[in-house]
């Protein structure tokens, strides 16, 4: 006897019409006892201050509005914003909070998106001693890796005396012909040549520089001509030409881009002053650990080995069938809806793709606080994503269900995460 | 960083049959951005296949190709002097067979106040040099296929790179020695942007 929907997807809540009231939040009495509290989808973005309750300590003035809370949420929120200033954060204790979901992110997501990158340790004594570190290494990074042929070379001839000639003088006479220094030349075709790398890296340069300009077009930070969306731009296309050098073994792929972006923006818009001249610093290394995670996925060689992206779809197959056995039949076998049309972009990408900007924050939010690890959470969110649409796509056939997948519809991201949760395996103590 | 190539006085089919193998290696696509070419690609009339070859694939290593008349380019419609700005500098292109006597640096000078340009690259010589006067830089980078010249037989293959950077121009001269390609450089720089004559 096959396994049919679990028991308590027959509630209606989880009827398949999306639900386009951002703020709406079920009342907790429909919830099973043990089940955790929801997290909120945040209002939409600058929105004119509310003149109402508001959680104790943010300014009506600044903000685009704060958030309307329930009183759980103010307390979770303060819990989160407690254990984030002890002088050691239990960080186990600050991922149990957030992958909950953070109330009113945007003061305290940089900061608690650092430590769960293990960007700032848990103790607060060496915030200031890793910060210093971390962001002269990125200095030095960019002065080894960004200056082009031209400047390298005359930095190497700097040691020799300049031989260089004035112009505009008034000396006439044949102009002195010097060696070159260490054969470099910008025709040379030397392996280890500064110029035949730049012109070899040409290519990937090119890529990251397309790929940057076509990021989020319906976001003025991210573009347009406004001064701050090409300053954005350049800090963009440095960290990930920064990444491609220090990782030969994986450069540049189509789509670190997006999973950039998120990063970027949620540090750019820190409200703590202290850190808005290190901004790429701390993007940089942050996208380098996230990167750690999922580069994998990333690379073509492993495509078909049990690390690469085939096995993490497949793992997410075997996962709908473990939780779903009927949505899965009806998708794979029935309809023939091989995850690879749809799932790949959605895991390699982090779901950046799938749903609203500020929606992603706060799916991030979970997958990267999970205590079961990000691509198991991000598998789990995947698996919910079918099933909240399984009545779609159980009446739907190859055609419609793959352009369903494809555009994923509009979601409240509290059902997503609550869904996501309930397909928790077996929680180690 | 502006790769500028200068080259000329080619004569093919007439006096040499291609640019040197070694050259061409050297020379590909997607590095350099503008070609200045001082003239005498070949006699068009009696070789328009050879012509277009040379044409083409100067073309090919960058479409901004700009070429002055030398005294065998017949049946082609090039100017005697071009101008163009390239970054902060002025550079000036002829031939050069106009300019009497042949190679003088006053008479090179002079051509240079007139034109207005920080670096004047001319040919017709078959030899590199490259020389300074209070009007600027004269460069001749020789004749790419190393072709005999009215005066002499005994010519190096030779052509020009300049590394156009601010207000630095490093001038990169290939020659071909020996079936080997020697490669030095002139460095030089500009006390200020666009300074005109007192």
């Amino acid at each position: 006897m096959g396994k049919g929907a679990p028991e308590w997807l027959n509630s209606s809540l989880w009827s398949s019409k999306p639900n386009q009231d951002h703020l709406s939040l079920y009342p907790p009495e429909t919830l099973k006892p043990d089940s955790p509290p929801r997290p909120p989808t945040p209002p939409p973005p600058p929105s004119p201050p509310k003149a109402e309750f508001a959680p104790s300590g943010a300014s009506l003035s600044a903000d685009p509005g704060p958030p309307r809370l329930s009183p759980e949420e103010i307390s979770r929120q303060s819990q989160i914003v407690s254990e984030l200033s002890k002088k050691i954060i239990n960080v186990g204790e600050l991922r149990r909070l957030v992958c909950q979901g953070i109330p009113d992110g945007a003061r305290i997501r940089p900061t608690i998106w650092k430590v769960l990158l293990h960007y700032l340790p848990n103790d607060h004594a060496l915030w200031a001693l890793e910060l210093e570190k971390k962001r002269s290494q990125y200095q030095s990074f960019k002065e080894e890796f960004l200056q082009n042929p031209t400047e390298i070379t005359r930095r190497m001839d700097e040691s020799a005396p300049a031989k260089y000639e004035e112009l505009n003088t008034e000396a006439r006479g044949l102009l002195q012909r010097s060696e070159i220094i260490h054969g470099e030349h910008p025709l040379s075709l030397g392996s280890t040549s500064v110029w035949n790398q730049f012109f070899q890296e040409a290519e990937i340069m090119e890529q990251i520089d397309r790929d940057v300009k076509r990021t989020h077009p319906e976001m003025q930070f991210f573009s347009g001509d406004s001064y701050h969306a090409k300053s954005n731009q350049e800090s963009l296309r440095r960290m990930l030409s920064v990444f491609a050098k220090l990782n030969p073994g994986i450069r540049y792929v189509q789509g670190m881009n997006e999973v950039l972006a998120p990063l970027f923006y949620v540090f750019r818009n820190d409200p703590e002053d202290i850190n808005a001249g290190h901004v790429e610093a701390d993007t940089f290394f942050c996208f380098v650990e996230l990167m750690g995670v999922f580069r994998d996925n990333f690379c073509k060689q492993l495509d078909n080995s049990v690390v690469g992206i085939r096995s993490t779809i497949s793992k997410l197959s075997q996962l709908l069938k473990k939780h779903d056995e009927e949505l899965w039949r009806h998708l794979e076998v029935t309809t023939k809806v091989d995850p690879q049309f749809y799932a790949f972009r959605w895991i390699t990408l982090l779901l950046t793709q799938e749903f609203e900007f500020f929606d992603c924050l706060n799916i991030w939010d979970t997958i990267l606080s999970d205590p079961e690890g990000p691509q198991e959470t991000l598998l789990r969110i995947c698996c919910a994503m079918l099933i909240l649409v399984r009545r779609r796509l159980l009446a739907g056939d190859f055609t419609a269900n793959l352009k369903l997948l494809q555009h994923y519809p509009v979601t409240n991201i509290g059902h997503l995460l609550y869904v996501a949760n309930k397909l928790r395996g077996p929680m180690p103590d | 960083m502006v790769l500028v190539l200068a080259l000329g006085d080619l004569h093919i089919p007439h006096r040499a049959p291609d640019l040197p193998a070694k050259f061409k290696s050297m020379l590909v696509p997607g590095k350099i951005q503008h070609i200045i070419c001082t003239g005498n690609l070949c006699i068009k009339i009696t070789s328009r296949h050879s012509f277009q070859e040379i044409h083409d694939y100067l073309k090919s290593l960058c479409p901004d190709l700009h070429i002055t008349r030398g005294e065998y380019d017949e049946d082609v419609q090039y100017p005697d002097t071009k101008t163009l700005t390239i970054g902060q500098f002025k550079l000036g292109l002829c031939h050069g067979h106009q300019v009497i006597p042949w190679g003088d640096l006053d008479s090179l000078a002079m051509l240079q106040r007139q034109l207005d340009v920080d670096i004047l690259v001319t040919g017709h010589t078959h030899q590199f040099k490259a020389y300074k006067h209070e009007g600027g830089v004269v460069i001749n980078p020789g004749s790419a296929t190393g072709a005999y010249s009215s005066i002499t037989y005994d010519v190096n293959p030779s052509f020009v790179l300049m590394d156009i950077d601010g207000l630095r121009v490093v001038v990169y001269a290939h020659e071909l020695i020996d079936g080997e390609v020697k490669v030095d450089k002139i460095d030089f720089k500009k006390a200020s942007t666009n300074q005109s004559a007192p």
